[in-house]
């Protein structure tokens, strides 16, 4: 099995190879498309805009070699804004579409409530809602931290592994056959954040 | 639910790192004393002359790849270039100064490349005695920015930046308690995060703080706040009064 991280060259993926090497995790990083030779499983790490992001994917035709490597069975795990990007859409200034392998779209929480604190920072508890490998040896209700100020509506609720309150019930975890994504930092939650990424490696 | 947050705030002189006492490097510590799992954020300050010298850039790297947990660094950011720096090696967030305001498009810049969620705005107060009222300060405290709090905040934030921390440079290492008047009147008038610095000097602190004002996290810089047992200790004591933090 070959780990690859996706490097868009924006803001901090140390983090993240930190918390993989932290695991003794294998990878390697790819910034063009020669670098997924032999890549069979994912890391999708995004911070910054959904439209700035899904444009550095399509400026280096990553959507494309993401969409086929998925077709062919490539367990791929978004992360954040990369969680983001698996599904149809974002109104995150104005209207962008995702890489469309989900369904569901991001709106902001003020759409729902003028009054919400964004964007939504800090730890806050998964509430596991389907059974799934990604959460193995993890309690129910763990913390994760989060920094984000879109969450999904329109989704099919049978992908959905946990969901999180703030004022509203959101989806933090999704898995769809082969697709996983968490809106929540692994790599910035500590032993249940690790363990997250060991298990996407080792069981998903 | 999401929980309070207790944020650790190190200050750091030429690699090494210090408690402050009114904007001034204080007592000095290591690195070593600081207990990485129990805590829920880390904030990291360069005071020193020489900014983003090796030795600091080091240390945030030395905290990345040792708490997972987010990092924010700070001190004499002045261009999207310098903020890139303290990424790449390894903060999460960076944390603007007051005076940063008065950079032009500093905080749109790192916004538009790396998000308002990486961004903290830092709103150093002090009480002008003669009228009662609060006004703003740059350059480590020493210049009056004639800007009131709750303005400069919504002016940062609609620039682009994420977060907002208060911090009152009279109470800073005071250990006599936040600035609860200031903090309580900003936050009634901000709907972003808010994190409050500057005066932790026991638990019942950090309660009176969490209890009698809606913001999101409460820093502490005082070492014997955040050794061995102690941030596992304030945990209880704040879980015991039924403040909501992670275990």
């Amino acid at each position: 099995m070959k780990l690859g991280v996706i490097d868009l060259n924006t803001g901090n993926l140390a983090s993240l190879l930190s918390a993989l090497d932290r695991l003794n995790l294998k990878y390697v990083i790819c910034r063009n498309d020669l670098d997924f030779e032999g890549v069979d499983k994912i890391i999708l790490p995004g911070v910054g805009a959904f439209k700035d992001f899904m444009k550095k994917i399509s400026d280096k035709k990553f959507d494309k070699i993401l969409i086929d490597k998925v077709k062919k069975n490539t367990s791929i795990l978004g992360v954040c804004v990369g969680f983001q990007i698996l599904f149809s859409s974002s109104n995150e200034h104005g209207d962008y579409k995702g890489l469309e392998l989900l369904k569901g779209n991001f709106v902001n929480f003020k759409d729902k409530d003028i009054n919400i604190k964004v964007p939504h920072v800090g730890w806050n508890e998964c509430d596991i809602i389907n059974k799934n490998q990604l959460f193995h040896g993890i309690k129910n209700n763990s913390d994760f931290y989060f920094t984000h100020s879109y969450y999904l509506k329109d989704y099919n609720i049978e992908n959905v592994v946990s969901q999180t309150k703030y004022k509203l019930d959101f989806v933090s975890a999704i898995n769809k056959e082969n697709i996983y994504g968490v809106q929540f930092h692994p790599e910035k939650s500590q032993s249940n954040g690790l363990q997250i990424l060991k298990n996407f490696y080792e069981r998903c | 639910m999401i929980k309070k947050r207790i944020i650790i705030t190190l200050t750091f002189l030429n690699g090494v790192l210090f408690r402050t006492k009114n904007f001034k490097p204080d007592y000095r510590y290591t690195k070593n004393f600081v207990d990485l799992w129990s805590i829920d954020e880390l904030i990291l300050i360069d005071i020193s002359e020489k900014k983003f010298s090796k030795n600091f850039l080091e240390l945030i790297n030395f905290f990345s790849r040792n708490c997972f947990v987010p990092i924010s660094v700070g001190g004499g950011i002045a261009t999207l270039e310098n903020a890139d720096i303290l990424f790449k090696n390894g903060a999460d967030k960076v944390v603007l100064g007051s005076g940063a305001i008065n950079k032009k498009d500093l905080i749109e810049k790192i916004s538009k490349k790396y998000g308002n969620q990486s961004i903290i705005q830092s709103v150093d107060c002090k009480k002008i005695h003669k009228n009662n009222r609060y006004t703003v300060m740059g350059s480590s405290g020493t210049e009056n920015l004639l800007q009131n709090p709750i303005e400069f905040s919504i002016n940062a934030l609609a620039r682009g930046a994420g977060e907002i921390m208060i911090n009152n440079i009279d109470n800073d290492g005071s250990l006599m308690g936040y600035d609860l008047k200031l903090i309580k009147m900003v936050s009634e008038k901000i709907n972003s995060p808010i994190l409050a610095l500057g005066g932790a000097g026991n638990w019942q602190h950090m309660l009176d703080l969490l209890s009698k004002t809606d913001i999101s996290g409460a820093c502490t810089q005082n070492i014997f706040h955040f050794t061995e047992e102690s941030i596992f200790s304030a945990k209880k004591f704040l879980k015991d009064n039924n403040i909501k933090v992670r275990n």
